[in-house]
C-alpha cells in the first residue's frame, strides 16, 4: 500500500519522511465503507495517485508556514527591543516567493489536466448502465447488450451490479431534482441532472460491495438516498444477468404467498412493476407509477430478493448477521454468497414490515395526502397504504418469492 | 455632491442673516420636516452619520451571528450521534440553509460593512461617506432583508433548499412552504444594501481622500474593502437576476427552472456561482484588510510588501471572476470547462499565498506585542493557511470530485470563513473597540475568548476533514452507524468530537459577549492611542467626534500617524518617538476648520426601506399589500428627492458659538 | 434618487463629481443585470414547449419604429443636456418633456406589443421563451419608465425652482442613465428581434 502510493505514476517517488505521516494515518482506516483514500478501481486510483502528492505538498507547505510563524512568534516577541527599522519589503524576495508556489501549481496543473481528460473518456466503454435518480432512490437500467447476455432490459434499484475488471459507463439522469452519484472506492461523483445525461466511468478490481451516497442535496430524505455497487466476477455476473431475465414464477396456489400476490395486485402494482406478473384474468399487470408518483416512477420489484436493500438502500433486506456475512466475504466467496439472495431466515423482517405498515414514518417523504396540492395529488415517495397486519404477512411472504 | 465640506474659506457658505437660534425645522420636504433629535433612539433611527450606521450594522450583525451560531449548535447536536433525533429532516434542512444564509449574508457581510462604514472615512481622512442618506438606506435594507428572511420561521417554515438553492429543488413543487419566497425576497432587499453600499464606498474612497493620500498611501483595509465593493458592484446584479427568476417562477408561474418545459437546471448554478464565488472573496478580503492593519501595528513595522498585498488583493478581485465553475466540477460541465476552471482556481491560490507570506514577513524582525487583536490576527494566518491548502487540494478537479459535497468541503470553508473571516473580524473588534466606544475590551477575557475559539474551532472543523475524506456527505440530517466504519477514522467518534468542539466554540463566543458587557460597565476610559497605531483613524478622539477630524490631515506617508509620532534614527535606523498621540491631535485641533457642515438626518432612508419588506410580503401573500408597499416607496422617493442632503442654514441651524463648533443638532 | 446639493463644485480626488461617479458605477452594475437577463433569454429563446415561437409573433416593422422613437429620445436628451449647459431653462424643460414623451411612446408601444403577444397565446408562463422574453423586455420597460418619471420630476422641480444645486449636472446624470437604457435596447433589439433563433 505504502509503496504503491509513494511511487505515484504522476509525480514519481516522494520522500518517505514527507508524506509518511499522512499515509500512516490513511492506512489506519479499516472497514471504512466510503473512504475516499482507498481506491478499489482504476478510476478512483487515478484520482488517488493525483491527490496523494498534492496532499503531501500541501501538508509540507502548511508545516513550513506554521514553523515560520511559530519561529517569528518566539523570536520577535516584544522583549523590550527598540522599534525596528521601517522597511517596506524586499521585492526580489516577494517575487521569488510568488513564483515558487506558481511553479508548484503549474506542475500540479499539468497532471490535473491529463487526469481530467482521462476520466472523461467514454470511447473505451465495455458495459453501459443507465442510472436515474429520483427522490429518494436510484434506478438502474441495463439496456440490451447481447455480449453480456442482456437480451432484454433489466430494471433494478437499490444495488448497482457490475462485472469486475470491466469499463462500465454510467449514463446518469434524474426525474426530478439534481442528485449526485458517488461510489468513493470506484470514482469521484457526478451529478444526475434532470434533462441532461452525464456519464461516469466505473470499474472495480475485485468482487465486493462498495458503498456510496447521494451527494447533491435533493430534499427531505437526501440523507437516506444511498447506493451500493456490487462487483461480481464475469461468471457470477452472467449468472446474475440470467436470473434477472428469468421468467416470473407465480407462487403456488393456496400458499400465503399466493394471497400476498393478490394483495400486491390490489395495492402495490399501481406503482410497482413486477415483470411477468399476471392478474387473475390472465392479463399482464402493468404498473402506472406516473399516475400516482410525481416524479413518475417507483422501484421495479422484479427479483426484489436478489437485492440486499430496499427503500433507496436506506434499509437492508438482510438481517445484520447475514449482511455482514456477505459484505465481509472473501473475494472468491463473495459472488456465491451475494447471488444467494435473501431467504426467509435472513430477511430483515422488522424494517420491511415497518415500511409496509407506514412508509413515511420510517423515511421522511412528501406523502401526506392532505398536502399534495402542488403536485396535483401525486405522491413524492411511498404513502401509508393502510395495510392490515394480515395483508402485511401475506405481502412479506409474497415478496420473498421474488428472486 | 460632496457632503463633506473641505476646509474652505468662509465665503463658501453665503453670509446669512442671523439664523434662528431654535433648532426646530422650518421646512417641509415631502410631508415631513427634518428630524432633529441628536440623542436617544431617534438620533439613531434617522441618522446619516457613517459611524452610527456602522455601529448599527455591527450590532445587527452580531445579533444574527448569535442566531446563526445557535442554528449551528443545533446542527451539531443533531449530528453528534447516529440517527440524531434533535431535529427532524425538514427542520434540519431549514437549519443548515438558514445557518449558511445567516452567517454569509447577515453576519459576515454586514459586519464587514459595519467596519467599512465606520473606518473607511476615518482611514482616508473624510468626514462622512459620499452619499450619507443612501448609506442609511442601505443599513435599513439590510435589516429589512434579514427580518424578511427570518420571518419565514414563524410563517410556515424557513427556506429549506440550502443556501445555494439549486434549481429545480427550489421550485414550488419541491419546496411547497413559503420559506424560499421569503429567502429570495429577503436576499433581494439585503442585496440593495450591498449594491448601494458598494457605490457609496467606492465613490467615497475615490473622491474623498484627504489631501496627499494617493491610492498607494491608503491603508490596506481601505484598499481591500474597495476591492470588495467592486466585487459586490458586479456580483450583486447577477444574484439579483437569479433571485428574480426564482421569485417569478415561484410566485408568478414563470418556467425558468421547469425541466419539463425544457429548462436547464445548470442556468441557476452558473448565475449563482458567478455571484457566489466573488462573494467568497467579499467575505474574506475585509478580514484580510483588518489583519493587514493589526499585524503591522503590533509588530511595530510597516506591512511587508504593501504594493504586493494591494495588487494581490486586486488580482484576487479579477481572477475571482474566472473560477466560479469550480463549485460545479461534479455538475457535468465537460472536461474542457473543468480543466480551464481547475487551472484558474490554482492560479488564484498564488495571490492568496502572497498575503500569507507578507503577513509572516511583517512579523519577521518586528517587536511583537500579543494583544488579543494580535492573537486573532496570527490565528487567522495559521487557520486560513490550513483552509487555503485544503482549497488547493480541491482545485485539482479530479480529487474535488471525491471531496465536493462532503464534510471535507465543510471543513475547508470553515477554516477559510471561520478561521479567516471571523477571526479577522474578531481581531477588528479588539483592535477598534476603543476607537468606537472609548473603552478597551478586557484583555484577560479576550485571551479566554481567543483560546476557547481557537481550540473550539479546531475541534469542530478539524475532524470534518476526516469525516469528509471518509465519505460523509454534507446536508444529511442523519448519519448511520452502518456506514460509520471502524478504527481510528470511524465517523462516529469524529462527529462526536466535532459536536463537543462546537460547544467549546460557543463558550469562546460567550466570553466575547461577557467581555462586551464587562467593558460597557467599566468606567476606565481607553487612552487616546492604546495600540501605538499607524493610520489616520487614530488621529482623532475616542470615539471620534461627529465630524471625525477637526482639520483634515495632510497625508505624506503610508502609516501617516506613525510617522508623525516617530522619526528614524539616521545611524541605527531604529525609530525614536518625536511626538505623542496627544500632541499630534492637539496640532490638528489648533488648525481646526472654522466651518464644518455635516449632512443632516433624514426620515426618508428609513421610510423607503420600510416599503420594501412590505412589497415582499405583498408578493407572497396579496397584491394589495404590495401596492401599499409601492406607495410607501414612492412617497419616500418623493420626499427624498425634494430634500437636500445637507440642510441649508435656513432650514435650521444653531448659531456657532465659536469658529470650531459643529451644529450637533444634525447628529 | 437624484440628490442635489450645492457642493458639487468641490474638488474631488478624481475630478469627477460624486453623483456622476456614482452613476457610472451604478450603470456598470446594471450592465451585469442586463447581461444576466440577456443570457437567460439567449439560452431559452428557442425553447418553446407550448405556444407561439419567436418567428411567429415578432412584428419587426412595428418594433423597429418604436426602437427608432427611443433612439430619437436620446437625441432630444442630448439637446436637453446642451440646453442645461447654456443655462437655457426653457430649452431644458422643452427637451426633457420631449424626451419623456418619446420614452412614453416607446413604453406605450411595448404595452401594445405585450397585449398583442398575449392575445396570440404567449403568456408569461406559456413557455421558457415567453417567461424569458417578458422578463427581459419587461425589465427594460421598467427602466425606461423609471427614466420617464425622473425626467418629468426634474421638469416639475425645475418649474418650482425650489431645489438648489447644479441643474446641468442633474440633467447630465439623468442623461447618462437615459442613454444607457437606450443602448441596452439596441442590444436587446438586435439579439432578441433581429437575430433568428
Amino acid at each position: 500500500m505504502k509503496v504503491r502510493r509513494l511511487t505515484s505514476r504522476y509525480l514519481g517517488p516522494r520522500s518517505l519522511a514527507a508524506s509518511g505521516s499522512l499515509l500512516l494515518l490513511a492506512s489506519c482506516a479499516t472497514n471504512a465503507p466510503q473512504d475516499t483514500w482507498q481506491p478499489k478501481g482504476p478510476n478512483a486510483k487515478m484520482i488517488d495517485d493525483l491527490q496523494q502528492p498534492v496532499f503531501a505538498v500541501a501538508g509540507i507547505i502548511g508545516i513550513i508556514v506554521a514553523a515560520c510563524v511559530g519561529f517569528a512568534i518566539w523570536r520577535y516577541k516584544d522583549r523590550g527591543q527598540p522599534i525596528p527599522e521601517q522597511t517596506h519589503g524586499k521585492p526580489a524576495l516577494e517575487v521569488s516567493l510568488t513564483v515558487i508556489p506558481a511553479l508548484i501549481l503549474a506542475v500540479v496543473g499539468v497532471f490535473t489536466f491529463r487526469a481530467i481528460f482521462d476520466l472523461a473518456r467514454t470511447d473505451d466503454t465495455q458495459l453501459v448502465i443507465n442510472v436515474t435518480g429520483q427522490q429518494w432512490w436510484w434506478e438502474y437500467d441495463y439496456p440490451v447488450q447481447n455480449e453480456w447476455g442482456i437480451t432484454q432490459p433489466i430494471i433494478s434499484s437499490g444495488q448497482l451490479v457490475l462485472p469486475i475488471g470491466t469499463k462500465v459507463l454510467l449514463r446518469e439522469t434524474s426525474r426530478d431534482v439534481i442528485h449526485s452519484y458517488w461510489i468513493p472506492a470506484l470514482n469521484g461523483k457526478r451529478d444526475a441532472v434532470p434533462g441532461r445525461v452525464h456519464t461516469l466511468r466505473l470499474q472495480a478490481d475485485a468482487p465486493g460491495i462498495y458503498a456510496g451516497q447521494c451527494t447533491e442535496f435533493c430534499g427531505l430524505s437526501h440523507a437516506n438516498m444511498r447506493m451500493e455497487a456490487v462487483a461480481l466476477s464475469d461468471a457470477d455476473f452472467a449468472k446474475w444477468v440470467a436470473n434477472q431475465q428469468a421468467a416470473y414464477q407465480a407462487p403456488a396456489e393456496g400458499t400465503l404467498a399466493k394471497e400476498g400476490e393478490s394483495v400486491f395486485l390490489n395495492q402495490c402494482v399501481r406503482c410497482h412493476q413486477v415483470s411477468g406478473l399476471k392478474r387473475a384474468d390472465g392479463s399482464l399487470a402493468i404498473a402506472a407509477p406516473d399516475e400516482n408518483v410525481w416524479s413518475g416512477a417507483a422501484p421495479n420489484l422484479t427479483k426484489l430478493m436478489t437485492r440486499n436493500t430496499f427503500a433507496g438502500a436506506m434499509f437492508n433486506l438482510l438481517r445484520d448477521a447475514c449482511r455482514d456475512d456477505v459484505w465481509r466475504a472473501e473475494s472468491a466467496a463473495f459472488g456465491e454468497k451475494y447471488l444467494g439472495g435473501v431467504d426467509e431466515s435472513c430477511l430483515n423482517v422488522n424494517d420491511l414490515r415497518a415500511w409496509l405498515r407506514n412508509a413515511p414514518e420510517v423515511k421522511p417523504m412528501y406523502a401526506n395526502p392532505a398536502l399534495l396540492t402542488d403536485t396535483n395529488g401525486k405522491y413524492r415517495g411511498m404513502p401509508n397504504l393502510g395495510l392490515s397486519e394480515s395483508d402485511i404477512d401475506k405481502l412479506v411472504a409474497y415478496l420473498l418469492t421474488l428472486k | 455632491m460632496a457632503i463633506i465640506e473641505r476646509p474652505t474659506p468662509v465665503l463658501d457658505i453665503p453670509a446669512l442673516p442671523a439664523a434662528p437660534p431654535a433648532i426646530t425645522p422650518s421646512r417641509t420636504f415631502g410631508a415631513l420636516k427634518r428630524p432633529v433629535a441628536s440623542t436617544g433612539w431617534k438620533s439613531w433611527l434617522f441618522t446619516v452619520d457613517h459611524k452610527k450606521i456602522g455601529l448599527m450594522y455591527g450590532a445587527t450583525a452580531l445579533f444574527f451571528f448569535i442566531v446563526g451560531g445557535l442554528e449551528a449548535v443545533l446542527i451539531r447536536l443533531q449530528l453528534a450521534a447516529p440517527e440524531g433525533k434533535v431535529l427532524n429532516a425538514d427542520l434540519y434542512n431549514q437549519m443548515f440553509t438558514m445557518h449558511a444564509t445567516t452567517m454569509v449574508f447577515l453576519f459576515v457581510m454586514p459586519m464587514a460593512a459595519g467596519f467599512a462604514n465606520y473606518f473607511i472615512p476615518l482611514q482616508i481622512g473624510a468626514r462622512d461617506v459620499a452619499f450619507p442618506r443612501i448609506n442609511a438606506f442601505g443599513f435599513w435594507c439590510f435589516l429589512g432583508g434579514g427580518i424578511v428572511i427570518n420571518l419565514a420561521w414563524f410563517l410556515g417554515g424557513a427556506a429549506d433548499g440550502g443556501w445555494f438553492m439549486y434549481a429545480p429543488n427550489s421550485g414550488p413543487v419541491f419546496s411547497p412552504s413559503n420559506g424560499i419566497d421569503f429567502w429570495a425576497l429577503g436576499l433581494q432587499i439585503a442585496g440593495i444594501a450591498s449594491l448601494t453600499g458598494a457605490i457609496n464606498l467606492i465613490v467615497t474612497v475615490l473622491n474623498m481622500r484627504a489631501p496627499g493620500m494617493s491610492l498607494m498611501k491608503m491603508p490596506v483595509f481601505t484598499w481591500l474593502v474597495t476591492v470588495v465593493q467592486f466585487l459586490l458592484l458586479f456580483a450583486i446584479p447577477v444574484i439579483t437576476v437569479a433571485l428574480f427568476l426564482l421569485t417569478f417562477q415561484r410566485s408568478f408561474g414563470a418556467q425558468f427552472f421547469d425541466v419539463a418545459a425544457g429548462a436547464d437546471p445548470l442556468l441557476w448554478q452558473h448565475l449563482f456561482w458567478i455571484f457566489g464565488h466573488p462573494e467568497v472573496y467579499v467575505l474574506i478580503l475585509p478580514s484580510f484588510g483588518i489583519v493587514s492593519e493589526v499585524l503591522p501595528v503590533f509588530s511595530r513595522k510597516p506591512l511587508f510588501g504593501y504594493p504586493f498585498v494591494v495588487f494581490s488583493g486586486a488580482a484576487i478581485g479579477f481572477v475571482g471572476w474566472g473560477v466560479w465553475a469550480h463549485h460545479m466540477f461534479a455538475s457535468g460541465l465537460g472536461p474542457v470547462s473543468v480543466a480551464v476552471f481547475s487551472v484558474a482556481t490554482m492560479a488564484i491560490a498564488v495571490p492568496t499565498g502572497v498575503k500569507i507570506i507578507n503577513w509572516t514577513l511583517t512579523m519577521w524582525g518586528g517587536k511583537l506585542v500579543f494583544s488579543t487583536a494580535m492573537k486573532f490576527a496570527v490565528g487567522l494566518i495559521l487557520l486560513f493557511t490550513i483552509g487555503g491548502l485544503s482549497g488547493v487540494t480541491h482545485s485539482v478537479a479530479p480529487s474535488d470530485t471525491q471531496q465536493t459535497d462532503t464534510y471535507y468541503i465543510v471543513a475547508h470553508f470553515h477554516y477559510v470563513l471561520f478561521g479567516g473571516s471571523v477571526f479577522g473580524l474578531f481581531a477588528g473588534f479588539y483592535y477598534w473597540w476603543p476607537k468606537m466606544f472609548g473603552k478597551l475590551l478586557n484583555e484577560r477575557l479576550g485571551s479566554l475568548n481567543f483560546w476557547f475559539m481557537v481550540i473550539g474551532m479546531n475541534l469542530t472543523f478539524g475532524p470534518m476533514h476526516i469525516l469528509g475524506l471518509q465519505g460523509q456527505p454534507r446536508r444529511m440530517y442523519q448519519w448511520t452507524e452502518a456506514r460509520a466504519g471502524e478504527g481510528f477514522f470511524n465517523i462516529a467518534f469524529w462527529n462526536l468530537v466535532a459536536s463537543i468542539g462546537s460547544l467549546v466554540l460557543t463558550l469562546g463566543i460567550l466570553f466575547f459577549l461577557i467581555n462586551i458587557v464587562v467593558t460597557a460597565r467599566s468606567k476606565v476610559r481607553a487612552p487616546l492611542d492604546p495600540w501605538n497605531a499607524r493610520s489616520l483613524e487614530w488621529m482623532t478622539s475616542n470615539p471620534p467626534k461627529e465630524h471625525n477630524f477637526d482639520s483634515i490631515p495632510k497625508v505624506e506617508h503610508l502609516d501617516e500617524f506613525f510617522h508623525r509620532k516617530y522619526e528614524e534614527d539616521p545611524v541605527t535606523h531604529t525609530m525614536r518617538g518625536v511626538a505623542t498621540a496627544e500632541q499630534v491631535l492637539a496640532e490638528l485641533e489648533r488648525n481646526a476648520d472654522p466651518h464644518i457642515h455635516m449632512p443632516s438626518p433624514s426620515y426618508w432612508p428609513l421610510v423607503l426601506a420600510v416599503g420594501l419588506p412590505v412589497i415582499a410580503l405583498g408578493v407572497i401573500y396579496s397584491t394589495m399589500v404590495a401596492i401599499v408597499g409601492g406607495f410607501i416607496v414612492l412617497y419616500a422617493i418623493y420626499g427624498w428627492a425634494l430634500e437636500p442632503a445637507t440642510a441649508v442654514a435656513s432650514d435650521f441651524d444653531t448659531p456657532s458659538t465659536n469658529g470650531h463648533a459643529v451644529s450637533t443638532t444634525h447628529g | 434618487m437624484a440628490e442635489t446639493t450645492t457642493h458639487d463644485a468641490h474638488v474631488s480626488s478624481t475630478g469627477l463629481s460624486n453623483v456622476k461617479l456614482g452613476m457610472w458605477l451604478f450603470l456598470g452594475s446594471e450592465c451585469l443585470l442586463f447581461g444576466g437577463l440577456i443570457s437567460t433569454y439567449m439560452l431559452y429563446r428557442g425553447r418553446v414547449s407550448d405556444g407561439p415561437t419567436p418567428e411567429q409573433i415578432y412584428d419587426i416593422p412595428f418594433t423597429s419604429v418604436s426602437s427608432f422613437v427611443l433612439l430619437m429620445s436620446s437625441l432630444t436628451m442630448v439637446l436637453a443636456v446642451s440646453a442645461a449647459q447654456k443655462k437655457d431653462d426653457r430649452g431644458v424643460n422643452l427637451w426633457l418633456t420631449t424626451t419623456a414623451l418619446l420614452g412614453a411612446t416607446f413604453v406605450g408601444g411595448q404595452v401594445y406589443e405585450f397585449t398583442a403577444f398575449y392575445n396570440e397565446g404567449l403568456g408569461f408562463s406559456t413557455s421558457l421563451f415567453g417567461s424569458s422574453f417578458y422578463t427581459l423586455t419587461g425589465f427594460h420597460g421598467v427602466h425606461v419608465t423609471v427614466g420617464i418619471i425622473m425626467l418629468l420630476a426634474l421638469v416639475a422641480i425645475n418649474k418650482r425652482s425650489s431645489v438648489p444645486g447644479s441643474k446641468s449636472e442633474t440633467v447630465e446624470m439623468i442623461g447618462l442613465y437615459w442613454h444607457f437604457v437606450d443602448i441596452v435596447w439596441i442590444i436587446i433589439f438586435t439579439l432578441v428581434y433581429l437575430i433568428p433563433v
